[in-house]
């Protein structure tokens, strides 16, 4: 199979000028200006294959954005080497960019003061898209995503969700094999997002496409991707499936207890003194969470001697969420 | 070919836009249309005293500002780049025009167009053919053509110039001021070199070429021998300055940094 996307050793830095600080100060900064070369992303390799979904994922300012700026041909990297659809995308710009769409949560790819419909008329002039190729694959597009009735309206008139949708629509245009998708779902309601997700599903489905998805929403990846990418200070300290990921990381499991009667911490040690658990209680809610290895026997033996000492309302078993594995990755390292 | 088309497919574009918004239309081209006749009874009074200006009639001068006037229309109406560093730069929007699949000066080009401008053109023709008709000033077939070139090649003078200077945002990334004195520097290539010292001819000739977009092609119709050569170097100079602006841009291009959210 071939890779949609190489990346070798890509690194990008940079320059973050201080200034000093008082007259004095102002006056060397005209001279010569202090300055940091910051890393954004720092010497990254990876590739991913024709039909992927691939989640990237990293705390805020890990370098996510800048990765797919140097791989949609935006910014040019410090020094490394990509190649993506089998070409240079800062050598060949304007020939590369037409086998990707590209869309970024933060900020409008399309033209603020006209229709929408105008502006996917354009872009299918721009793209060089033939009648018959907009309409067989557009008319699905429009339905899926349903942005029908929004076509007539300008852009700034638009809602964030109504936006994003109709952004992600005037990206596959030309019905590119690749798709870079930088915060999609960002700020966008539960059924937006859920539509959204269903619609990528349906033309990775459908065209193969590969698909590069960054975003802070994990059930977004947990919905989408077998495969994540996680960065940090712009280095790669994960890449792997989702599942081992969670077997690796997920830290046992959570039990919730809700009781009818008045518990204290002290009682619920007491009563589990002999297995290694952990108790935490919820102030406000009257919940009581044991922590425990993820071990059935231990688990319910754990839930066993609860039961036979006091009187539950309620119990609840929880696996660590990705979200919290996520979490702990990045407040302890991989390491 | 492909660039043709999608040109016109902008102005369409374009057009279909300022059409909806009709009031907004009368009143841009009503206000541009007043400030052609308020820059020209200017010129009418300055000049209307001093008959003559080294060596150049009151006729003349109006003469070569109406010239002046053409190729500027078309380059205000095509190179709205003066906020070039605070809108695609400071704000990112370059990041959307280097995904699309044109050009990317080009594609600015297309975007800011101002259409509204090219009225400019049609006073410019009319104050031509006022002063013109006072001169007496013959008309031969080939003038038209030599017109056009001479248009073109300001306009790309006038546009290289600008989008060298826009060019200094991939540079440095604080703000400049030397657009709007450029503007200014502008005006100067509608008044006679000659009537300048001989460093301000120098630059306005071979630095910032401005007189190329205004005396220098005009003397031509004027019949001014003595500065054939200068009217006939007005296509060259307008190729070689945007030349040189599009290879600078390419090559800031690629030092673009975005901007981080
Ligand atoms: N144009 C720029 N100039 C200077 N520094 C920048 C620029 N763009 C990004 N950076 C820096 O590079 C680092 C990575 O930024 P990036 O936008 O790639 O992060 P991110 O992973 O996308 O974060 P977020 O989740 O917040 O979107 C940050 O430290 C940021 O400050
Ligand atoms: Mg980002």
């Amino acid at each position: 199979m071939t890779d949609a996307i190489t990346v070798r050793n890509l690194k990008k830095e940079f320059k973050a000028y201080s200034s000093r600080s008082g007259l004095k100060g102002a006056f060397r900064d005209l001279l010569t200006r202090n300055y940091k070369i910051v890393p954004a992303v720092n010497n990254i390799s990876f590739q991913v294959k024709q039909g992927e979904m691939v989640g990237y994922i990293g705390e805020n300012g890990a370098g996510k954005s800048t990765t797919i700026k140097m791989l949609t041909g935006i910014l040019t990297p410090t020094s490394g080497e990509v190649i993506v659809n089998g070409m240079n995308p800062h050598k060949d710009r304007e020939k590369f960019v037409r086998t990707i769409g590209v869309v970024f949560g933060q900020r409008s790819q399309l033209w603020w003061d006209i229709a929408v419909q105008e502006s996917f008329r354009l872009l299918k002039k721009v793209y060089k898209v033939t009648d018959e190729q907009y309409d067989s694959h557009m008319s699905h597009v429009i339905k899926t995503l349903d942005i029908e009735p929004l076509l007539d309206k300008p852009v700034r008139k638009l809602s964030l969700g109504q936006r994003m949708r109709c952004e992600l629509a005037a990206a596959l245009i030309h019905n590119p094999p690749l798709l870079f998708l930088d915060e999609p779902t960002i700020g966008l309601d539960v059924l937006v997002k859920l539509k959204i997700r269903e619609f990528l599903k349906e033309i990775n489905d459908k065209y193969n496409t590969t698909i590069l998805l960054t975003t802070h929403d994990l059930s977004d990846i947990e919905a989408l991707c077998e495969r994540v990418v996680m960065l940090d200070e712009g280095k790669i300290i994960y890449d792997g499936a989702l599942k081992s990921l969670k077997e690796k990381w997920g830290e046992g499991k959570e039990i919730e207890f809700q009781f009818l009667e008045d518990v204290t911490l002290n009682d619920l040690n007491r009563i589990t003194a002999s297995s290694e658990v952990k108790w935490e209680k919820d102030e406000k809610k009257a919940i009581f969470t044991a922590f425990a290895e993820d071990n059935d026997e231990l688990i319910s033996l754990l839930i066993a001697k609860v039961v036979a000492d006091l009187k539950v309302k309620d119990i609840d078993i929880k696996e660590t969420s990705t979200e919290e594995i996520i979490r702990n990755i990045y407040d302890r390292g991989i390491s | 070919m492909f660039y043709i088309a999608i040109f016109f497919q902008y102005v369409a574009q374009y057009m279909k836009t300022r059409m909806q918004y009709r009031a907004d239309l009368f009143v841009e081209i009503f206000s541009d249309l007043l400030f052609q006749a308020v820059n020209l009874i200017f010129i009418l009074v300055v000049f209307g005293h001093t008959n003559l200006l080294g060596g150049w009639t009151r006729d003349e001068i109006i003469f070569i500002y109406g010239f002046f006037l053409v190729p500027y229309a078309l380059f205000s109406s095509f190179f709205n780049i003066w906020n070039f560093n605070e809108r695609y730069i400071v704000k990112g929007e370059l990041d959307r025009i280097l995904t699309r699949p044109i050009h990317s000066l080009f594609q600015i080009v297309l975007e800011r167009m101002e259409l509204e401008s090219l009225f400019g053109a049609v006073t410019g023709i009319a104050v031509m053919i006022y002063a013109g008709n006072n001169l007496g000033l013959g008309f031969s077939w080939t003038d038209p053509f030599l017109f056009f070139l001479f248009v073109i090649g300001g306009m790309l003078v006038y546009g290289g110039i600008f989008v060298l200077i826009a060019c200094i945002s991939f540079w440095a990334d604080a703000r400049t001021s030397i657009m709007p004195m450029m503007y200014n520097i502008g005006n100067y290539g509608r008044y006679p070199v000659d009537i300048y010292n001989s460093v301000i001819r120098f630059v306005l000739t071979w630095v910032l070429p401005f007189a190329f977009v205004g005396v220098y092609p005009a003397s031509y119709f004027l019949g001014k021998e003595e500065w054939f050569l200068y009217s006939f170097l007005t296509p060259v100079i307008g190729i070689v300055f945007f030349s040189i602006s599009i290879v600078t841009w390419n090559s800031g291009v690629k030092r673009y940094r975005g901007a981080g959210n």
